[in-house]
């Protein structure tokens, strides 16, 4: 072969192998949710205890000082989910941007599919029951953040547990599993409110 | 010595031939999980071991069949078909009442009923008073000081309510109106609030649910419960039968009239109304209301697989699938169902009574 035909050659498989690999990505990346990459479209409502309301664009919210840990979970019939590693924002930063939440508040977290979950105030400020992974036994508690994750090892949340925004329990170093009801999937309301005694 | 030129279509042609092997391998394997039909069916926790256990017979019986059971809270089931969207072919929950309430008219429009449970006092040899725990002086046990018990949270698991269920008919039945304060309610803050409306009993629970004692544990899944017993960490648990045998736990029998066991008591569980501190889903509100524990399946609408679904249910009523409940402590009942003109065709052979109500 000479010269120009090696050059020849050599663009064939060039072209054939962008080919394959524009393939395979699309494959990749319509598996498991079957939509390609998105842009998020997607808004997270935070109201204060005294009413006042802020709406936030998922690239709003990503624009906020992030926190990255690791935290895992499991079911109430013990499936065992994690452990992940969770990139997101502070709920705690989040309730400050409307006020801040106090210890007589509760944080309501609501999601699109009709869900809701009721926080105390140290749950918020990381006072969650942890649990060994292997045994499911209670473990002490180390650095807990709870934040409201929007990467989940290092992507986007797949679509059926949560994207773009689920509440995850984590810490700097993990090893521990907390219970899954408390990681709300698709939340798109946080709101800070004062229960009735 | 290599010429670039050749070694950049080395690299090319690897990179090739493994892109190539890559999406064959693809291929081949979504053909192969093409070839099986996956029967999805979608359980309350408490059936898991015995649906995991019908799960392998039937599969045996249906070369073919991959029979993929999943397991979670029963409101969490019905919602996996009702709010989630997801292709479910058999549902199986805890509470019959939730089909018609959360499923009728546009998911489903019949169950049948087809086994039942009671709720016991679980306990291991190690726990304190284990040789005189009775039927009859459970609470007075359960009060003394030193001992500790747990039960599952009524906001997240229905077998936590039902340990408020039966601890306020308690009171009914041994005629004593401080069993409820004295054993459960006086653990927490905020209190635990209970009204009188007429003969029926309404019990609160607070949005904030946090106890003040260590005297009660509290967790997520009544599950969760059984490593406590395990590990001597609590002494008594507010549990299923079903589990509490499938542990291998000691247990205390409770009388009928407040286990939740039997149709006869309908009219006294009823009298007992607990109310949730907050709608946790939309799709159902916030009241329980005292009834028989009656485990209910349905086929959803959106079956993809309803030949096939209908089978997996008519084995799960066959003298095998009862056999297969009964080894794994879960108690069959001769079936019933709600809508007798509404069931397929396939069950209508079968010997079921009308559920009232």
């Amino acid at each position: 072969m000479n010269v120009s035909g090696k050059t020849g050659f050599i663009v064939v498989i060039a072209v054939i192998c962008i080919g394959v690999i524009v393939a395979l990505a699309t494959v990749v990346n319509t598996y498991p949710s079957g939509v390609p990459a998105e842009t998020i479209d997607w808004n997270l409502t935070l109201i204060g205890n005294g009413g006042n309301e802020l709406v936030l664009t998922f690239d709003e919210l990503k624009e906020l000082p992030s926190y990255e840990g690791h935290g895992g979970f499991f079911s109430t019939v013990g499936m065992k989910y994690g452990p992940f590693e969770c990139k997101g924002v502070s709920v705690k930063d989040l309730c400050a941007l409307v006020g801040g939440i106090e210890p007589s508040n509760t944080l309501w977290v609501s999601a699109l599919d009709g869900y809701l979950m009721v926080f105390t105030y140290d749950q918020v400020q990381g006072d969650i029951l942890i649990y060994d992974p292997a045994t499911l036994r209670e473990i002490p508690h180390t650095d807990l953040k709870m934040i409201l994750m929007y990467e989940q090892d290092g992507a986007l949340i797949p679509g059926d547990d949560g994207r773009p925004l689920r509440i995850a329990i984590v810490s700097s170093n993990g090893g521990f599993l907390t219970e899954g009801h408390y990681w709300v999937k698709w939340v798109n309301k946080i709101e800070i409110r004062t229960p009735d005694r | 010595m290599v010429k670039p030129i050749h070694l950049v279509a080395g690299i090319l042609i690897l990179i090739f031939i493994a892109a190539v092997v890559i999406v064959m391998g693809m291929a081949a394997y979504q053909s192969d999980s093409h070839d099986e039909t996956k029967l999805k069916v979608i359980c309350a926790g408490s059936l898991i071991e015995s649906f995991h256990e019908l799960e392998k017979e039937f599969e045996n019986k249906h070369p073919g069949v991959d029979v993929q059971v999943e397991g979670h809270g029963s409101i969490q089931v019905i919602r996996y078909v009702t709010d989630l969207h997801k292709e479910v072919d058999v549902v199986a929950v805890a509470d019959y009442s939730l089909i018609p309430d959360m499923m009728y008219p546009e998911y489903a429009d019949w169950y049948i009923a087809f086994a039942t449970n009671e709720m016991v006092i679980a306990y291991s040899n190690q726990s304190k008073y284990a040789n005189e725990i009775t039927s009859d002086n459970w609470y007075e046990i359960l009060k003394r000081p030193g001992v500790t018990f747990g039960f599952s949270n009524p906001m997240l698991d229905s077998c936590g309510y039902r340990a408020f269920m039966v601890t306020q008919l308690a009171e009914f039945y041994y005629d004593n109106h401080t069993i409820f304060d004295d054993v459960i309610a006086c653990n927490f803050d905020p209190a635990i609030k209970v009204n009188m409306n007429n003969d029926t009993c309404i019990v609160s629970i607070p949005e904030i649910f946090e106890h003040k004692t260590e005297k009660i544990v509290i967790r997520g899944g009544s599950v969760q419960l059984l490593a406590f017993l395990d590990y001597g960490e609590i002494d008594y648990a507010f549990q299923y039968k079903s589990m509490a045998q499938q542990h291998g736990l000691q247990y205390v029998d409770l009388p009928c009239e407040i286990d939740l066991s039997s149709t006869e008591y309908e009219d006294i569980y009823k009298k007992v109304i607990i109310q949730l501190g907050f709608q946790r889903f939309t799709s159902i509100g916030t009241e329980r209301s005292g009834k028989p524990i009656f485990y209910a399946m349905t086929i959803p609408d959106s079956t993809q697989h309803p030949e096939l679904a209908v089978e997996f249910v008519k084995f799960i009523l066959s003298e095998d699938g009862q056999e297969i409940l009964c080894d794994a402590k879960q108690t069959p009942i001769s079936p019933m169902t709600d809508n007798p003109d509404n069931i397929p065709d396939e069950f209508r052979f079968m010997d079921m009574t009308e559920m009232d109500g």
